[in-house]
C-alpha cells in the first residue's frame, strides 16, 4: 500500500516538472506577424496647467494625492490622458504662476488651467474662457461658488475645493501669554503688542501673497454679512462707492502692523508663500500666519505642528471672519481638445470625486451634497462658514477684480507706498475698469 | 560462511571461515553459542570464551579451537555503518554548498552582466536622445545661419524679419543692427538683447546660446544669436528664439515603459525646462535639480557635490540610489557640451527585466532541481529505511527463530533429562512394589500352609498393588491430558459436597501426621455450581495431598474458598487458596513445578512417593476450566497455591418452599468470626429466611429474649460450639431453660464432634454441621433430622454382607485371566457367572436366557467381534423382558471420565475400573441389585 502511494506520487510530481516545462517553452511567434503594435497613437490627450509645490523630502502631499485620484479615474473612465503642465516660480522675480497662466492661455498653449479668481475674471474679460454652466456636475454647486464665479450668467470656473482662509495661531502661545484669540482688529494688535514686549521679533508671519486677506475682511465684512450684499456691489459697481473707501480700514490695519514690526514687510514682499514665515511658525517663534484651509492637512504646509493649533477668521468689525476663495478650474474657450476638457472637468468636480476628494483632504466641497469631516483645528473656521459668516475673496459680479488687485497694491504698501497712495491706486483701477 | 549467534546476549557477528584448527583446552565456559552453517543444516553447540579485555571470542567445537572472532572489530564494524550514514548526510550538504555557491556566482554573474548590459544600454539611449536633441539644436543653428546669410544679401533685413510668421519652433526672430542696442522683432516690438544671458558661453554650431527663460507664451525658451555677415563685415545679429517644447517630440514617449522619467534641465539655472509626456504633476520633483533632489529623497551632501562638480564639468553622471524605496539609476546625461542636461531615473528592475526573468528561472530550475534532488534522496533514504526494515525484521525474525531453537534445543534437554530422570524414578518406583508383590507372591507360594502368613502376604500384595495402580493411573491421566483428550464432565455441585469428600479424604491423611487442616468459606453467593466436581475434587485433593506430604507432622494446612466479585451473574468467581507451612520449595523449583515428570527432591522430602505428575494433571485441569493456578513459595516456611476459576451458576430453583414447609421463618446464627456470619448472612439470603447474628452467646440470648418480647421467635439456631466466654454448651443450655424445646439448636463446629455429641444431645441440642456453613448442608442435616423421626417409624432395610450369594451374573470378558479371577471373586461371594468372551456372545446369551436369569451384566469394554458399549445398546434395544431393567455395569481398564460417561451414554448403569476391587463390586451391586430387586418385587 505504501509502496503504491510513493509510485503516485512519483508519478504526479514528474507530471507536474512537464507541466512546467511545458509551460516555460511558451509559444514560437508566427514569422508572418507584425511585432510592434502601437497602441497611444489612439490615446486622447488633454492638457493641463497647475502650479507645482516644490517637493519636500519628508512630506507627501496629500492634496495632489487626491487630485490626481480624481484626474487617475477621469482617465480610466473616460480613455484619456491628461498631460500636465506645470510652473512655479523659484523667487519673486521670477514670473509669476499667474503671468505664465496668462501668457499660455493667451497663447491658447493648454486646454484646462487652474486659476486664481483675479486670472479668472482677467482671462474671461479678454474672452479665453469656455462657459462651463453646460457640464452637469455645475448644477451641484453651492450657491456661493455659483455666486463667485458666474459673470453674465456665465460659469468660467468650477473648484474642486473652496479654499477658505484663515489666521493659523499657535494657541500655545496665546495660552501662555493669557491671550484670547482676536475678534476684532484692536484686539489683533494688542495680542501683537504683547507678543512683541514679549521678545517675539514678529508676531505676524506673512508673505507676498496673502495679506490681502485681512483688507478683504475688514474691507468687506458688512458688505457680505450686511444684508445689503446687491445694492453695495452694484454701487461699487456703478462707481457711487468707491472701492477704496472698503480698502482703507484693511489698509490702516496692515500699516499700523508694519510701522509696529509686527509685520516684517521687507521680507515678505519678497517671499513666496509659506517658504519665509512657514518654519518660524512651526518652531514656535511665530504665533500668526496667513494660510489657506487645505495647509492646515498637508504636511507640506502645517499638517504637523508641535503645539496646539487653531484656524480662526480674520479680525473684523463683525468679529472673526474666514475669506473664501474659489481657486477654480477654467477651459480655453479655444481649446484645442474643448470637448475632451470638458468631459475631463465634469467628472473631476462631480459629486462623486468631490466626495473621493474631500475624504482625501477633508476640505469644504464646492458641491452641496458632499460634507466635510474637518479635523479639529480648522473647526473654529469651519464653523463660522456655516453659520454664513465669510467674506468672498473675489466675486465675479464685480466689475472690480478684487483678489489680485488688491494683492497688487498690498505689494505697494509693503513696498513703501503710502494709504493714501494705494486709496489712490484703488480709484484708478476703478476708473480704469468703470470707464471700460 | 558461518553466522555465529550468542544464545543469551550477545547479538551475533559474521563469521567468515570455519575449519577446525589445532586443537587446545577449552578454557573457562563462558556461555553456550549457537552456529549455523550457511551451505548446510549442520547445528551445533559450541563453546565460547571470552579473550584478553573480552575483545577476542573464542570458538570451540568439541573442545577444538575454531577459530576466533575479534568483537571490537564487529562493533567498530556497526559503528562505521551509521559513520557512513552521517557522512552521505555532510556529503549531501556539501553537496549543495558547492551547488548553491556555483548557482550563487553564476546568478551574480548573469545579474552582472545583465546590470552591465542594461547600463549600456540606458547610456546607449541617452547618448542617441543626446544626439537627437543636439542636432534639432544644430539644424536650428544651421538654419539661422542660412537665414542670417539671407539676410545679409538684403538690403532691408528689418523687413524680413518682420514678415516672418511665427511657428512651433521659432517663437520669435529678431535683429538688432551693429552699433545699435535695440531692434525689431517680427512681432513689431522693439527687441532688446539685455534681456538675454549668453554669460554661459555655450554655443551651437558656434553660434551663442542664451540662458533658458519663460517667454511670451509662458513656456521655456533660449534664444541663439547669429551674427549678420556682410562682405566680411558684421552688419547685425539676428535673434531667434525657441522653445523647448519643440524638443518634446524627440523625447521617447515611453522611456523603459514610462518607468524612466527624463526631464531637460538648463544647465546653469539646473531648472527643469522640459518633460516629456506623461510626466506630469503625479510624479513630483520637476520644477528644479533640487526638487528633483528633494522628491527623490537623493540628500547626501557628497552625492550633490558630486553631480555638481560633473555638471560644471560637462560630464556624464550615473550614479545608484533608491527612489521612492526602490533601487533605481540616476542619470545626468550631458546635450551641448554641458548646456542642456537629460536628467531622470530608472527603476534597475525596470531596465534589467530580462536580467530578473532569467534569475527568475534560473531560480525556477535550480528549485526544481534541487526539489527533484531532495525528492530523489527523499525516495533513496526511504528506499534504504524500507530495506533496513526488512533487513531488521529479517535479522529479528532469525534471532527469534535462533531464540525459539533455543528454547527448544534447552527444552528438550530438560525434557531429555527429566524423563531420564523420570524413566529412572518409574523404573525405581515401579519395581519397588513390583518387587514387593512377586517376592511376596514367592513368600506365598512358600507359606501357602500358614493362613496368619498368607494374610499377612496378600494384605502386603494388595498394598503394593494399589500403588502400582495409583501410579499407572497418574500416568495415564496425565498422557490423556496432554494429548487433548481429556474432557470435562459438567453437571451440578454443591460446595458442601465438594469440601465433604475432601475433607473425608484429607482430614484422615493431616490427622494421620498429626497436621492441623481448617477449611473456610467466604464471600461465596452461590454454592450450587455447574462443573467437572471429580475434576474439581481431584485439584484440590491433587494440592492438599501435596500440602500433606510437604508438611512436616504438627503443621498446618489451610484450605479456603473465597467469593470474588464475579465478572458476571452469571458465574461465581471463585479463589481456591491451599496454603501450608511446609518444606517449601526453591525458586528453581518453582519454575518447573507444573511440568510433567518433576519432583521436588531434597535430603528431607526424598522419602515421598510420588510420580511427579500431580501438579501437571492440576494445572491442565484448571486450564481446562479456563481458570488459572500460581504457587509461591519459601522454603522451610510454606507454600500457597491459588487457583483462580469461574464457575457457571445454575438456574436458581426457589427453595424458599423447602423453609416454609419446615417452618422456618427466622433463625439466629452465632459465631466469634464475623466473616463465618457474614458467610452465613449472604448464603441464607437467597432462602427467604430471615438470619439474625450474634457475636458470642450472652448476645445471642438477650436476643432470643427481645425476639420473645416482641412478639417472634428464632425457629432455628446455629450456634458455634467452641466460642469464648459463655460457649456453645453452656448457652444452648439456657436457651433450652429460656425457650424450651421449640428451636431448633444445631452446633456449626470445625471439630469432630463425636468427643460432645453426648454432652450435647444431653442438654437438648439437635445435631451438627461441620463448618463451613453451606445451606444444601442445613437443608440435608433438617432433612436429615426430620427422616431420623420417620426412621424410628420404619425399621431400616438392611442389605446383609453376603447379598451376592446365590446370584447369577453375565460376565462379557475377552480375557481369561481376568474372567478366571472375577469368576472367583464372585464365586468366594457365593455367586455364579456365565462368561463370554465378547459382546456378540453375551448379547446372544442373554437373548437366550429365560428373564430373570441373571441379576446383572458385568460387562468388559474393548473386547473383539463387538465391544461393551455396542453391546450394551444392542441388549437394551432387545426385545428381552429384562433388557431395560437388567443392571448393566462396566468393568474395564478405560478408567476416565470419558469412559464413565461413554458407558452411562451406552445405557449401562455404572463403571467399575479394573483392577478389580471385590469391595467396590459389592457395594456397586449392592445398589442396583437392591433396586432391581425392589423393582421385580413391585
Amino acid at each position: 500500500m505504501k509502496k503504491k502511494r510513493n509510485q503516485i506520487k512519483g508519478i504526479l510530481l514528474t507530471l507536474n516538472l512537464l507541466l512546467l516545462g511545458l509551460t516555460a517553452c511558451g509559444k514560437e511567434p508566427d514569422a508572418a506577424s507584425n511585432l510592434i503594435t502601437d497602441t497611444d497613437s489612439a490615446k486622447r490627450v488633454v492638457n493641463m496647467f497647475t502650479p507645482m509645490e516644490k517637493a519636500n523630502p519628508n512630506a507627501e502631499n496629500s492634496a495632489r494625492t487626491a487630485h490626481d485620484l480624481t484626474v487617475m479615474a477621469a482617465e480610466e473612465a473616460l480613455g484619456l490622458q491628461v498631460e500636465y503642465r506645470t510652473y512655479t516660480a523659484e523667487n519673486y522675480q521670477e514670473k509669476t504662476y499667474d503671468e505664465v497662466l496668462v501668457d499660455r492661455a493667451r497663447n491658447n498653449m493648454d486646454d484646462i488651467y487652474l486659476m486664481n479668481p483675479d486670472t479668472l475674471m482677467l482671462l474671461n474679460g479678454e474672452g479665453h474662457l469656455a462657459d462651463l454652466s453646460s457640464l452637469e456636475s455645475a448644477k451641484n454647486l453651492r450657491d456661493v461658488v455659483k455666486v463667485a464665479n458666474t459673470v453674465n450668467g456665465k460659469l468660467i470656473g468650477i473648484p474642486q475645493e473652496v479654499v477658505a482662509y484663515g489666521l493659523f495661531v499657535n494657541k500655545d502661545m496665546f495660552d501662555q501669554y493669557q491671550l484670547g484669540l482676536p475678534n476684532t482688529p484692536e484686539e489683533f494688535l494688542e495680542c501683537c503688542r504683547v507678543f512683541k514686549e514679549n521678545g517675539i521679533e514678529t508676531p505676524v508671519g506673512a508673505n507676498r501673497w496673502w495679506l490681502e486677506t485681512f483688507v478683504l475682511a475688514q474691507g468687506y465684512a458688512e458688505l457680505y454679512n450686511g444684508g445689503n450684499t446687491e445694492a453695495d456691489i452694484a454701487a461699487l459697481n456703478n462707481g457711487e462707492t468707491k472701492m477704496s473707501e472698503y480698502m482703507r480700514p484693511g489698509f490702516l490695519f496692515l500699516k499700523e502692523l508694519m510701522d509696529k514690526g509686527y509685520i516684517d514687510a521687507e521680507k515678505a514682499l519678497v517671499s513666496e508663500a509659506i517658504e519665509a514665515e512657514g518654519p518660524d511658525f512651526l518652531a514656535g517663534k511665530t504665533p500668526i500666519v496667513i494660510a489657506y484651509w487645505g495647509a492646515a492637512i498637508s504636511e507640506t504646509a502645517y499638517g504637523k505642528p508641535d503645539f496646539n493649533m487653531q484656524v480662526i477668521g480674520f479680525p473684523s468689525s463683525m468679529g472673526q471672519m474666514p475669506v473664501v476663495s474659489l481657486t477654480g478650474y477654467g477651459i480655453s474657450a479655444e481649446a484645442e481638445h474643448l470637448e475632451d476638457a470638458m468631459a475631463i472637468l465634469d467628472f473631476i468636480v462631480s459629486d462623486e470625486m468631490l466626495q473621493l476628494y474631500t475624504d482625501n483632504n477633508q476640505v469644504i466641497s464646492p458641491s452641496r451634497n458632499v460634507e466635510v469631516d474637518c479635523i479639529d483645528a480648522l473647526k473654529p473656521l469651519n464653523d463660522k462658514i456655516n453659520e454664513g459668516l465669510y467674506v468672498l475673496g473675489s466675486n465675479a459680479n464685480m466689475k472690480v477684480e478684487q483678489w489680485g488687485n488688491i494683492c497688487l497694491v498690498v505689494r505697494q504698501l509693503l513696498g513703501g507706498a503710502t494709504v493714501d497712495e494705494c486709496m489712490a491706486e484703488f480709484d484708478r483701477i476703478q476708473a480704469e475698469v468703470l470707464g471700460q | 560462511m558461518f553466522f555465529l549467534y550468542n544464545l543469551t546476549a550477545w547479538q551475533g557477528v559474521r563469521y567468515s571461515h570455519g575449519h577446525c584448527r589445532q586443537f587446545c583446552n577449552p578454557p573457562a565456559f563462558r556461555g553456550i553459542y549457537y552456529m549455523e552453517h550457511k551451505s548446510s543444516l549442520f547445528q551445533k553447540v559450541f563453546l565460547l570464551t571470552l579473550g584478553p579485555k573480552d575483545a577476542i571470542v573464542n570458538i570451540y567445537c568439541n573442545g577444538c579451537c575454531i577459530s576466533k572472532v575479534n568483537v571490537v572489530m564487529a562493533r567498530k564494524q556497526r559503528q562505521n555503518k551509521s559513520g557512513r550514514g552521517s557522512t552521505l548526510i555532510v556529503s549531501i550538504i556539501l553537496t549543495f554548498i558547492i551547488f548553491g555557491a556555483v548557482v550563487y556566482f553564476l546568478t551574480g554573474q548573469v545579474s552582472s552582466q545583465m546590470s552591465q548590459s542594461a547600463i549600456d544600454n540606458l547610456s546607449e539611449s541617452l547618448g542617441l536622445l543626446r544626439g537627437t536633441i543636439q542636432t534639432v539644436l544644430q539644424k536650428e543653428a544651421e538654419f539661422q545661419k542660412l537665414i542670417a546669410q539671407e539676410l545679409a544679401l538684403l538690403e532691408e533685413p528689418e523687413a524680413f524679419v518682420c514678415s516672418y510668421h511665427t511657428n512651433e519652433t521659432m517663437i520669435k526672430m529678431s535683429i538688432i543692427p551693429v552699433g545699435e542696442n535695440s531692434g525689431i522683432s517680427n512681432t513689431g516690438e522693439v527687441f532688446s538683447a539685455e534681456e538675454l544671458d549668453f554669460s554661459f558661453g555655450k554655443e551651437i554650431d558656434g553660434l551663442p546660446l542664451s540662458g533658458s527663460y519663460i517667454n511670451d507664451m509662458g513656456t521655456w525658451a533660449y534664444t541663439i544669436s547669429c551674427p549678420v555677415i556682410k562682405n566680411g563685415i558684421q552688419t547685425a545679429t539676428l535673434y531667434i528664439e525657441y522653445i523647448y517644447d519643440s524638443l518634446e517630440e524627440a523625447l521617447p514617449p515611453k522611456f523603459y515603459n514610462n518607468n524612466a522619467t527624463l526631464y531637460v534641465m538648463d544647465a546653469r539655472s539646473e531648472r527643469f525646462v522640459l518633460k516629456p509626456k506623461g510626466i506630469g504633476e503625479r510624479a513630483a520633483g520637476h520644477l528644479n535639480l533640487q526638487d528633483f533632489y528633494n522628491a527623490n529623497r537623493i540628500l547626501e551632501p557628497d552625492v550633490q557635490a558630486m553631480v555638481s562638480e560633473s555638471i560644471q564639468e560637462g560630464d556624464n553622471v550615473m550614479f545608484y540610489h533608491d527612489v521612492r524605496k526602490r533601487e533605481s539609476l540616476i542619470y545626468m546625461w550631458s546635450v551641448n557640451d554641458g548646456a542642456l542636461y537629460l536628467i531622470g531615473y530608472v527603476p534597475i528592475d525596470s531596465i534589467q527585466q530580462e536580467g530578473k526573468a532569467v534569475n527568475q528561472h534560473i531560480f525556477i530550475v535550480v528549485m526544481v532541481m534541487l526539489a527533484a534532488f531532495l525528492i530523489c534522496c527523499m525516495l533513496y533514504f526511504l528506499n534504504e529505511r524500507q530495506k533496513s526494515h526488512i533487513r531488521k525484521e529479517q535479522e529479528q525474525e532469525r534471532e527469534l527463530h535462533n531464540q525459539q531453537l533455543t528454547q527448544a534445543l534447552q527444552a528438550a534437554q530438560i525434557a531429555s533429562s527429566s524423563k531420564t530422570m523420570f524413566l529412572s524414578n518409574m523404573s525405581h518406583d515401579i519395581r519397588t512394589p513390583m518387587n514387593a508383590i512377586l517376592g511376596f507372591t514367592t513368600l506365598l507360594a512358600r507359606e501357602a500352609d500358614n493362613p496368619a502368613r498368607v494374610r499377612e502376604y496378600t494384605k502386603k500384595i494388595t498394598a503394593s498393588g494399589q500403588h502400582l495402580l495409583g501410579l499407572i493411573n497418574d500416568v495415564l491421566d496425565v498422557s490423556k491430558i496432554e494429548s487433548g483428550k481429556a474432557v470435562l464432565t459438567l453437571g451440578e455441585f454443591t460446595l458442601d459436597s465438594m469440601i465433604s469428600s475432601i475433607d473425608a479424604i484429607i482430614r484422615p491423611m493431616a490427622k494421620g501426621k498429626h497436621q492441623k487442616f481448617d477449611v473456610t468459606v467466604s464471600g461465596i453467593k452461590h454454592e450450587r455450581l455447574i462443573g467437572d466436581e471429580t475434576r474439581m475434587n481431584q485439584i484440590l485433593i491433587n494440592l492438599l495431598s501435596n500440602s500433606v506430604k510437604y508438611t512436616p507432622e504438627g503443621g498446618h494446612i489451610q484450605l479456603r474458598i473465597l467469593g470474588l466479585e464475579p465478572r458476571s451473574s452469571q458465574f461465581e468467581h471463585l479463589k481456591i487458596e491451599v496454603e501450608d507451612d511446609g518444606y517449601g520449595m526453591t525458586p528453581e523449583y518453582l519454575k518447573v513445578i507444573f511440568d510433567a515428570f518433576t519432583r521436588a527432591e531434597n535430603s528431607t522430602t526424598n522419602k515421598v512417593q510420588g510420580t511427579g505428575l500431580g501438579m501437571a494433571i492440576t494445572k491442565n485441569i484448571v486450564e481446562m476450566m479456563g481458570g488459572t493456578i500460581h504457587v509461591s513459595s519459601q522454603v522451610d516456611e510454606g507454600t500457597l497455591f491459588t487457583v483462580e476459576l469461574e464457575l457457571r451458576i445454575p438456574d436458581e430453583t426457589a427453595d424458599g418452599k423447602f423453609w416454609k414447609e419446615k417452618g422456618i421463618r427466622r433463625i439466629l446464627a452465632v459465631d466469634d468470626e464475623p466473616y463465618i456470619l457474614d458467610n452465613i448472612r449472604t448464603l441464607m439470603k437467597a432462602t427467604g429466611v430471615i438470619t439474625d447474628i450474634s457475636s458470642d452467646g450472652e448476645d445471642a440470648l438477650r436476643q432470643i429474649r427481645q425476639a420473645g418480647e416482641k412478639g417472634y421467635t428464632y425457629d432455628l439456631i446455629l450456634m458455634d460450639w467452641n466460642m469464648p466466654g459463655m460457649d456453645g454448651i453452656e448457652t444452648a443450655g439456657q436457651i433450652r431453660e429460656y425457650a424450651g424445646e421449640r428451636p431448633c439448636i444445631l452446633f456449626l463446629t470445625a471439630c469432630d464432634w463425636e468427643g460432645i455429641k453426648e454432652k450435647a444431645e444431653g442438654i437438648g441440642v439437635d445435631g451438627f454441621l461441620s463448618k463451613p456453613f453451606f445451606v444444601s448442608a442445613l437443608k440435608e442435616k433438617l432433612l436429615e433430622l426430620c427422616s431420623s423421626v420417620d426412621d424410628e417409624k420404619v425399621p431400616a432395610e438392611t442389605i446383609s454382607d453376603n447379598f451376592l450369594k446365590g446370584r447369577h451374573f453375565l460376565v462379557a470378558e475377552d480375557n481369561e485371566i481376568n474372567s478366571e479371577i472375577l469368576l472367583e471373586l464372585l464365586g468366594g461371594e457365593g455367586a455364579s457367572c456365565t462368561v463370554t468372551e465378547n459382546g456378540r456372545e453375551a448379547v446372544d446369551v442373554f437373548a437366550a436366557a429365560e428373564p430373570g436369569t441373571y441379576d446383572a451384566i458385568l460387562m468388559d469394554v474393548q473386547m473383539p467381534v463387538m465391544n461393551g458399549y455396542d453391546a450394551t445398546r444392542e441388549i437394551r434395544a432387545s426385545d428381552h423382558s429384562d433388557a431395560a431393567s437388567i443392571p448393566i455395569i462396566a468393568m474395564t481398564a478405560n478408567a476416565f471420565a470419558e469412559d464413565v460417561k461413554n458407558a452411562l451414554d451406552a445405557g449401562m448403569n455404572d463403571h467399575i475400573a479394573k483392577p478389580i476391587d471385590i469391595e467396590i463390586i459389592k457395594k456397586i451391586l449392592g445398589n442396583y441389585l437392591k433396586q432391581y430387586r425392589k423393582k421385580e418385587q413391585t
